[in-house]
């Protein structure tokens, strides 16, 4: 039995109302890589963020080769041999690779940079890597997984001992992600301590020797994966609850198409995108971080250009017919996932946040806006979302995050396109006010709107979707109906054929 | 699946990428055959060598000016700058007596004072850097003016004629700030601090994630700038010899130009000293002095300049639109092709 | 991720509801400050107070406070237009031009309007569909207006000579002289078309968040167009007093220093640099409070070059509030 190369135990954070990690305790095995598992929120980033020093545990220990360890910092886990190649990626697109990799510690010579010395250096790691690029190459030029190649590079600069892989693969190719595969296999025969997170559970078993799963912030299971099957850990994410929530009524769907969007793509981001939403229709798209679903929406409601593809939608009794990319909003109203930045003006008051996207409806003959009539709609709404503000003159930024959010919800109910997208339209509220939007969508479906929703929350989907797009590195690889299980979901979005264990 | 591009579409698109990077090259040659065909003195040595002398103090201005719009940020107050240091410097040696050397020490000393007095104000204060420096601007234009009551003061006969000092036939201010521009270019291209600018002009935050400290690169941009202006003052004024009011003014308008058509972007981390800054300088005096030689309206020189930053700019927005990032989920065809390395 | 699931809105909403009220104080430092100032002048100035002194105060703002309300629609925008004085200055002598050749007062002026309105949609066509820097785009329509004013006038001031334009503009209704009453009047028009017209509404929303803007059907391109049109127009207008004010038309009625204290009225005036942020009664109050410091310093034998100095001094602080109001 080998030791593990790093232990943590015991590790507790909690921020202020939730508790992110509960007594979680990990280990990794020198040569080997270990997967850590979870669903959104289940606690891998801040287990991740206390190793890479970026947060403080409350409580718990960290021991690297059987040593305790202090990390209280960033510069404290790169001096304990730690180097974490996040997701998000550091890039300086108009500078060289070798200018990348070394930009806070250029070697010097006689005050100026060491120019050789940092082209061996960056050359060294680039080969080591297998990397098809030269140190003075603009990153500018490279592709996504080129960069991603540079930025395990910057990781591996140190001769780290432990190396944690944020979600690596999210946005390169299969002939990318095969080399990036043959560095991790590299480097464990070198010795070193892998970490890596994912979502894709074909990846864990391609790549990793061992899993852990984390679930709610704690520990759910752990062990050797050829001990492990994906159904296996499907359910170790998900957890035990049996019992599926079905909110949705029967009824409410019908065959009459609104929306019909058929081969959007946009290159880097969208691949061929197909599907028809139906009058009365919740349909969800959903799928991981990062799987497109986002891309979606901003495509067809015209935010994003796209390269091909043409969207339809039914107007006034004249039938199904395909509109150009900047008519989109007429008939289609979207609530973005980042409602701070991309939804509201959060100095302004609340009354003129509602009636921003209805301006036009609200001006008399001289195009002045009636400022009774916007003072009524906004009251009107205001009531009916049940928002609690104490005047329709306070500024939005100054309300509760399910308020704002109905703020948003009420702008487009005033307005009442045929059509509503929502992105994540729940996240961050509490339980209430979560409750009290997904039962707007359900009304609004009852009033024949068709409405597309995305959500990280399998719970909020299964609530509310008549049928499901799943989506994966831009494509929408599979449609599920309304019944689909807990199980079938997670699996699809995992990229796992899920068969019912019986 | 993504369409197929056809090769006339794909050789249309390379010479319009070939267009839109030697742009500048192939509008300077056009300019300088026209003029030395339609001007016989255009294109001879006495005369270009007089074009680089009047070019020499908007090359060491240009220089650091660079350094600051290459963060990203912009520093309109070098005019002044220029100004208000020469003006205290030609008091000192006329009123005071004080040695042409300590005088010149204490001028350098004045404008990277100002440029820390600007650096201070935009790190520490916070404020937005055209705001600064167009605060700066005014302020330090009044006091020169005060302190010169607005009047043409002659410098010392022994310091003026160092104006027209020349080795052999070149000017020495020519050699002076061509050595300034290899200096910075060198730190530019080659210390930590110049490649710290670039990644600050590439995004701040990302820089400041790599460990770069923004705010102290920030701050030092700006002092070398604000000591370039009162370096370029000091060529200007011995050039014509006096100090006068209109020393330095709109000079800051003219440097951003040189910038603009030196292909420095304005959104920071795009651009070089050498050769951008200094084709700036010299296609700016080229179009200057050629119509001059044709006995152009002097007064269409400012209609000339204006136009010309026009195109620059929008050049350079053409070539900001030209992608070359190549994006997550890319087909596999697409990603099996030969990726376009740099030239 | 985990990260994203902890809820940010929660805290942080009683600090905004403070930075609500020390907003609302800073707002009102102008104000404060022109008080005090007054004060201080009422002291120490003995004929500040003339009628006369501050008639001509407000007749120097006018124009001051034009220009200040075009530059208002473009700070909301979150733009900034360095072009205004010079394109005034090219209006005013293209009129100038034709009412000496003969042309009508009326069409002159109607000339004014559109060339500083034609300029405007340059810079507003550059600015919002070329997406370029509006810095640089009006940087390059300033050198290209004064460069044309000087080209086209071989820097010679061209007369304004029409006794119908002088009585047209000039004269005094109830007894207040007309550009104080056109200042006025467009001040209160610019304040409610920009409150309440659809278009006001949109500039705020686009100045403010243009992401979200775009998000709730806003057509930010267009509004961030009509903002540099705005502009122009003003400049024309403009045009059209100082040039019978000063009875010519020169290219140096729009010299740099012009543009800065249009860009220290708005500040002053509580108009945000990053956008979304004041209005043009406040850019107005802004103008006079500039013009009051120039005249008063004038008065007090401060010399104009120190008067310089302290607006310097002025702006930066104005903008440092500015900026504490953003925090």
């Amino acid at each position: 039995m080998v030791n593990p190369y790093l232990t943590m135990q015991g590790i507790t954070k909690r921020f202020p109302g939730v508790t992110a990690l509960q007594d979680v305790s990990f280990q990794a095995y020198p040569g080997e890589a270990m997967a850590l598992i979870g669903a959104n929120g289940a606690g891998k980033s801040t287990l991740m963020n206390v190793l890479g020093g970026v947060i403080r545990a409350d409580s718990g220990e960290i021991q690297i080769d059987g040593a305790r360890v202090e990390i209280d910092s960033p510069l404290s886990a790169t001096a304990n041999g730690i180097a974490f190649v996040h997701q998000e990626m550091a890039m300086l697109p108009t500078m060289t690779v070798a200018e990348n990799l070394h930009i806070s510690q250029f070697p010097t010579r006689g005050g100026l940079i060491n120019t050789s010395e940092t082209d061996r250096r960056s050359a060294e790691v680039l080969r080591r890597m297998g990397c098809q690029f030269t140190p003075d190459t603009r990153v500018q030029f490279l592709s996504t997984g080129d960069r991603q190649m540079v930025e395990i590079a910057r990781a591996l600069l140190t001769h780290p001992r432990i190396v944690i892989f944020d979600e690596p693969t999210s946005s390169l190719t299969s002939r990318e992600k095969a080399r990036l595969f043959e560095v991790i296999r590299s480097l464990k025969t070198e010795g070193v301590t892998i970490i890596y997170i994912t979502h894709f559970l074909d990846e864990v078993f391609q790549i990793c020797e061992r899993a852990t799963v984390l679930r709610g912030g704690e520990t759910v299971g752990s062990g050797m994966l050829k001990d492990l099957t994906p159904n296996a850990i499907v359910q170790m994410m998900i957890g035990d609850i049996g019992i599926e929530v079905h909110r949705k009524r029967e009824t409410a769907a019908t065959a009459e198409p609104i929306l019909g969007v058929s081969s959007l793509s946009r290159k880097g981001a969208l691949r061929d995108v197909s599907f028809t939403l139906h009058k009365g229709e919740v349909l969800g798209l959903w799928g991981l971080l990062g799987s497109g679903r986002t891309e979606v929406a901003r495509a067809v409601i015209g935010l994003d250009p796209i390269d091909s593809g043409q969207v339809e939608v039914r107007t006034d009794g004249a039938g199904m017919r395909p509109i150009k990319p900047g008519q989109a909003q007429r008939w289609i109203g979207m609530i973005t996932e980042d409602r701070r930045s991309e939804g509201l003006l959060l100095s302004m008051s609340v009354k003129n946040n509602m009636s921003l996207a209805n301006l036009r409806g609200l001006a008399n003959r001289w195009l002045l806006v009636r400022g009774d009539e916007e003072t009524r709609q906004a009251q009107e709404f205001v009531d009916r979302l049940n928002i609690i503000i104490s005047s329709l003159r306070q500024p939005v930024g100054t309300l509760s995050g399910g308020n704002q959010q109905k703020v948003v919800v009420g702008r487009w109910l005033q307005v009442s396109p045929p059509i509503i997208i929502m992105d994540e339209p729940t996240r961050g509220l509490d339980v209430g006010a979560k409750a009290e939007i997904r039962n707007i969508i359900l009304e609004l479906a009852e009033a024949g709107k068709g409405v597309l929703v995305i959500s990280s929350e399998l719970e909020e989907m299964m609530a509310l979707c008549h049928r499901y797009l799943v989506m994966n590195r831009g494509q929408i690889v599979r449609e599920l109906p309304g019944t689909a299980s807990r199980n079938e979901l997670m699996a699809a979005a995992a990229g796992v054929d899920f068969m019912e264990d019986r | 699946m993504l369409p197929v591009r056809s090769s006339s579409e794909s050789s249309w698109a390379r010479t319009r990428q070939f267009l839109l990077s030697h742009g500048f090259e192939i509008v300077l040659v056009l300019v300088v055959l026209f003029y030395t065909v339609s001007a016989p003195r255009f294109l001879t040595a006495t005369n270009i060598i007089g074009l680089l002398h009047a070019a020499a103090p908007l090359m060491a201005i240009a220089a650091g000016l660079t350094l600051v719009v290459m963060m990203g940020k912009l520093d309109i107050s070098v005019g002044s700058t220029a100004f208000l240091t020469t003006s205290v410097g030609t008091l000192l040696m006329v009123r005071q007596g004080v040695d042409p050397l300590l005088t010149l020490l204490i001028v350098l000393a004045l404008g990277a004072l100002i440029g820390a007095l600007n650096g201070f104000i935009v790190v520490v204060l916070r404020i937005n850097p055209l705001i600064t420096t167009l605060g700066t601007m005014i302020g330090l234009r009044g006091i020169g003016l005060e302190l010169t009551k607005s009047t043409n003061i002659s410098l010392p006969e022994d310091v003026r004629r160092l104006g027209n000092a020349t080795i052999g036939p070149i000017f020495v201010d020519i050699l002076i700030a061509l050595a300034i521009m290899a200096i910075i270019h060198l730190i530019h291209r080659r210390t930590a601090f110049g490649r710290q600018i670039m990644a600050i002009g590439n995004d701040a935050d990302t820089a400041a994630r790599l460990g770069v400290r923004v705010p102290r690169v920030t701050f030092l941009a700006f002092v070398l700038c604000g000591l370039l202006a009162a370096i370029g003052g000091v060529l200007t004024v011995v050039q014509v010899g006096a100090v006068s009011g209109s020393i330095g003014s709109g000079l800051e308008f003219t440097a951003v130009s040189v910038i603009v058509i030196g292909g420095i972007s304005l959104f920071g981390g795009e651009g070089s000293i050498l050769p951008g800054a200094l084709r700036g300088v010299l296609m700016l005096e080229i179009i200057r002095n050629g119509l001059n030689h044709l006995g152009a309206d002097p007064y269409a020189y400012r209609f000339v300049n204006g136009a010309i930053i026009f195109i620059a700019m929008y050049a350079d927005s053409l070539r900001a639109q030209v992608p070359v990032e190549t994006h997550a989920f890319e087909s596999e065809e697409v990603s099996a092709q030969p990726r376009t390395q740099s030239p | 991720m985990s990260a994203r699931s902890i809820p940010a809105d929660a805290p942080g909403a009683s600090w905004l509801r403070s930075a609500f009220t020390r907003n609302r104080l800073l707002e009102l430092l102008p104000f404060i400050l022109l008080t005090i100032v007054l004060i201080l002048l009422a002291l120490f100035v003995p004929n500040f107070f003339n009628s006369r002194n501050i008639i001509n105060i407000f007749v120097q703002a006018s124009t001051l406070g034009l220009m200040a309300i075009g530059m208002t629609a473009v700070m909301i925008s979150g733009g900034i237009d360095l072009s205004i004085p010079s394109v005034m200055a090219l209006s005013a002598i293209v009129g100038a031009m034709n009412l000496r050749d003969g042309g009508s007062v009326l069409g002159s002026s109607l000339l004014m309007l559109l060339v500083g309105s034609l300029a405007g949609c340059i810079n507003g066509f550059a600015v919002a569909y070329l997406k370029m820097i509006p810095f640089v785009v009006t940087l390059a329509m300033m050198t290209i207006a004064t460069g044309t004013s000087i080209w086209i006038t071989n820097s010679v001031s061209v007369p304004v000579v029409s006794e119908e334009l002088f009585s047209l503009v000039l004269d005094r209704t109830l007894g207040i002289p007309r550009p104080i009453i056109i200042m006025a009047a467009m001040a209160l028009i610019a304040t409610l078309l920009i409150r309440r017209s659809v278009f006001g509404r949109w500039l705020y929303a686009v100045g403010i968040n243009v992401k979200a803007a775009r998000v709730s059907r806003i057509p930010a391109t267009r509004v961030v167009f009509g903002a540099y049109v705005v502009s122009g127009f003003f400049a024309g207008l403009t045009a059209i007093i100082l040039s019978a004010r000063l009875g010519a038309a020169s290219a140096n009625m729009g010299n740099d220093g012009v543009v800065l204290d249009i860009v220290s009225s708005a500040v002053v005036g509580g108009v945000s640099i990053y956008g979304g942020v004041g209005g043009p009664l406040g850019a107005v109050l802004g103008a006079i409070f500039i013009t009051v410091i120039s005249n008063s310093m004038n008065m007090m034998q401060v010399s104009f070059f120190t008067s310089l100095m302290i607006k310097g001094v002025v702006i930066i602080a104005f903008v440092f509030f500015d900026s504490l109001k953003k925090r």
